[in-house]
């Protein structure tokens, strides 16, 4: 129902060469993480990972993820956010 | 270093005007619309053509943190979210979407004003129509007066930081914590990454919090606390922020 665009993932791994890939869903596409994650592994040479919780928007990364040696997150349902200088 | 990269998630199915969505248009005598709706929802070229045929103006704005026009975050909650006025210039509201959460902020963006326009919110899924009215922030109003009431009369506060970068606003906690300690209250800043709320329970000496995070902390998670917080953008003018709620109950 929701158009995950696993195709544009794929391409991105492989022109991005990332060997390490981290996928954040909020809520409501947590159910799709396996077709994500089996569609990675299918498709390219990248290890995928799921982040477990909270994914409120693109204000709402994950940090620290250099510590694992992730090359590429993919966030979905969300776009580019803007932070503002002040609140 | 991690790139990022964002995958919009968009809703398959076609947006156009329903029957059941032009009949409360017309039953209304709505002549303009605020058009809003989620990324996954904000392909509607065909539903604002539609709208317009039926000689109805639909107006668009950017809210600031967005990447596109019309749509709309959690966290444009404030009068000054957008970059035009379309809140106060047309009829309606229409949020087209699955969820509160979204269209609540379109509530909260109204508080300062007389009359809070209700958001009609359309799902595209269910094809339901729902009417999302000031009853579902009367509460959180309500707190949040009461909040910055015992803000103005607190000595000691707490100031609460997240280390999300999205959300991290530590140079301007700094500043409200000099800023604060000049008008004779003490301030501490508090630092996490999910601001869970339960904890401030643990420090019984901080009488008022200011939250510098995601601003539907001080929204909507107040309800669910007893200790009075507020958000950073009342904290600087706590009294005329009091005074711009006063007339409402």
């Amino acid at each position: 129902m929701y158009s995950l665009e696993l195709d544009k993932i794929i391409y991105e791994i492989k022109e991005r060469k990332a060997k390490q890939v981290l996928i954040q869903l909020p809520d409501g596409l947590k159910k799709e993480a396996n077709k994500i994650i089996d569609s990675i592994e299918k498709n390219t040479e990248a290890k995928a990972f799921l982040w477990l919780t909270d994914c409120f928007g693109a204000c709402d990364l994950p940090l620290g993820l250099d510590i694992l040696k992730i090359d590429l997150m993919i966030q979905f349902g969300h776009n580019r956010y803007w932070k503002t200088k002040e609140w | 270093m991690t790139e990022i990269i964002f995958i919009d998630a968009k809703w398959e199915g076609e947006i156009k005007l329903e029957k059941k969505l032009e009949d409360y248009l017309n039953k209304n005598k709505i002549k303009s619309l605020a058009l809003f709706a989620s990324v996954q929802f904000s392909d509607v070229n065909n539903l604002i053509k539609e709208i317009k045929n039926k000689n109805i103006k639909v107006n668009i704005t950017k809210a600031k943190r967005t990447s596109k026009p019309m749509q709309i975050l959690g966290c444009d909650t404030y009068h000054d979210s957008f970059d035009l006025p379309v809140l106060d210039e047309s009829d309606a509201i229409l949020y087209v979407g699955d969820g509160y959460f979204h269209p609540k902020a379109l509530l909260l963006a109204q508080i300062k004003n007389k009359k809070i326009k209700p958001v009609i919110m359309w799902n595209p899924i269910s094809k339901v129509i729902q009417i999302l009215d000031e009853k579902i922030i009367q509460e959180q109003i309500k707190r949040y007066k009461r909040n910055l009431k015992m803000f103005i009369s607190a000595d000691t506060i707490g100031i609460l930081v997240t280390i999300k970068p999205g959300q991290n606003y530590f140079q301007t906690a700094k500043r409200l914590k000099e800023f604060l300690e000049k008008q004779d209250k003490k301030a501490y800043i508090f630092i996490d990454n999910n601001l869970d709320l339960r904890h401030l329970e643990n420090y019984p000496f901080i009488k008022a919090w200011v939250n510098t995070a995601c601003p539907r902390i001080g929204t909507d998670d107040i309800v669910n606390i007893k200790q009075p917080l507020i958000n950073l953008k009342e904290a600087s003018n706590p009294v005329k922020a009091l005074e711009e709620l006063e007339f409402r109950n």
